[in-house]
């Protein structure tokens, strides 16, 4: 894939967390590197983000320990804490095998006070599931 | 014929290979050395991951570590005694013995120490992070890795082998006046003096530098060798084994150059 302008956040299977940190603490990175919070502030914006999308649950939890859901959740956790004004969702069917994907991020999305636009990339032939979530009939 | 241009050949590649490598190891040095100056790595964050590395590397291993050395220094101070009595060079003693065990042998082995222990983990650990593309992802995110996950581990590598092959020299010295005077302070003002007459300003500097100089080969070494890694989950051993390796020769290769400045 072609290198993303600096606006846009992107969650793909191609960008892993780091797998010896728990999940609290790979959002934490963020704000700690990026905008120079202090440690104890850095944790407590990643946990108010982990509640924000109703996983506040797994913030202790390392990436081989984590259900794909929630290593999807940790992971968009990491993008929207970026604050970018877009977010490239890739491919979610590689990450989210376990669950009916399109439904799951459509909940999290309303779930989120994220103003950026969010843009799903996935192959053409997954595209019946993304109108079957919309149109539950 | 053939035979013989397939060997220049395949010298040539491995002398080339070498080239590449020493040149990659500088070059990664010279940033980290510039990223030091700059005012802007000394943040909190940055801190408290040397700190932790500084635990993780020392700290950590201290009860196991002074076990070692107490058992390795013993060992040879009683053979240095048992050998100066039987040639009759019982005065000689105590100089061999801090020659030979604080100035040589503990921060030799203190090098090894580290290097198996945490060197091996540090290049398994970056060799799996670039395999994973867990360097990628923190690229994307803005996080430098350099100064989030290199800088730690060379600064914390460098402190951990001189503070700990310091703390094995102290023993070393406390176990060697016990051994040669007993609990007596008959000995101590004779003691000091040979510790003062070893330990001049060129011999100490010389320590310090070669130690920390052993701290960056079990960090720098392993940290180079991952980076190099190929995107292959089966490559990561082989980085192991060419990173320890490589570590090895470093650490001979200094321990040699540090005997031939000092007694040649």
């Amino acid at each position: 894939m072609a290198a993303l302008p600096d606006d846009v956040a992107r969650v793909a299977l191609e960008l892993p967390l780091r797998a010896n940190l728990t999940a609290l603490d790979n959002i934490a990175l963020i704000p700690l590197y990026q905008r120079h919070f202090t440690a104890g502030e850095s944790v407590k914006q990643a946990q108010a983000m982990l509640e924000q999308l109703g996983y506040a649950g797994i913030a202790p939890l390392r990436d081989p320990d984590m259900t794909p859901a929630q290593r999807f959740v940790t992971q968009l956790a990491r993008a929207l804490i970026l604050g970018r004004s877009r977010l490239v969702i890739d491919r979610p069917g590689a990450m989210l095998y376990d669950v009916s994907y399109p439904d799951f991020i459509r909940q999290l999305a309303e779930q989120t006070s994220s103003t950026g636009t969010w843009d799903i990339y996935d192959f053409s032939w997954n595209q019946i599931l993304y109108s079957q979530a919309l149109d539950p009939e | 014929m053939n035979f013989l241009v397939a060997s220049i050949e395949s010298l040539g590649a491995k002398v080339t290979g070498w080239f590449i490598v020493g040149y990659d190891i500088f070059a990664f040095l010279t940033q980290s050395l510039l990223l030091l100056l700059d005012r802007s790595t000394w943040n909190r964050a940055t801190f408290d991951v040397v700190v932790k590395q500084v635990y993780f590397t020392a700290v950590q291993i201290l009860p196991v570590f002074l076990g070692y050395v107490l058992v390795i220094s013993w060992l040879i101070i009683t053979i240095i005694l048992t050998t100066a009595r039987d040639f009759g060079l019982t005065g000689f003693a105590s100089e061999m013995t801090i020659r030979v065990l604080v100035l040589e042998l503990l921060p030799f082995l203190t090098a090894l120490f580290i290097a198996l222990r945490s060197g091996s983990a540090i290049n398994t650990e970056v060799a799996l992070m670039r395999v994973n593309n867990e360097l990628d992802a923190l690229e994307h995110c803005k996080v430098p890795p350099m100064q989030f996950e290199f800088l730690p581990r060379l600064i914390g590598g460098v402190v951990s082998v001189v503070t700990l092959a310091g703390l094995a020299g102290l023993l070393a010295l406390l176990l060697s006046y016990l051994s040669i005077y007993g609990l007596s302070m008959a000995g101590f003002e004779a003691f000091t003096q040979i510790i003062a007459k070893i330990f001049n300003l060129n011999i100490l500097f010389g320590l310090i530098a070669k130690c920390a100089l052993f701290g960056l080969a079990v960090t720098l070494i392993p940290i180079t060798a991952g980076l190099e890694t190929p995107k292959k989950l089966f490559m990561v051993p082989v980085s192991v084994l060419r990173g320890m390796m490589r570590v090895f020769f470093a650490i001979v290769a200094i321990e040699v150059v540090s005997l031939a400045l000092k007694y040649i």
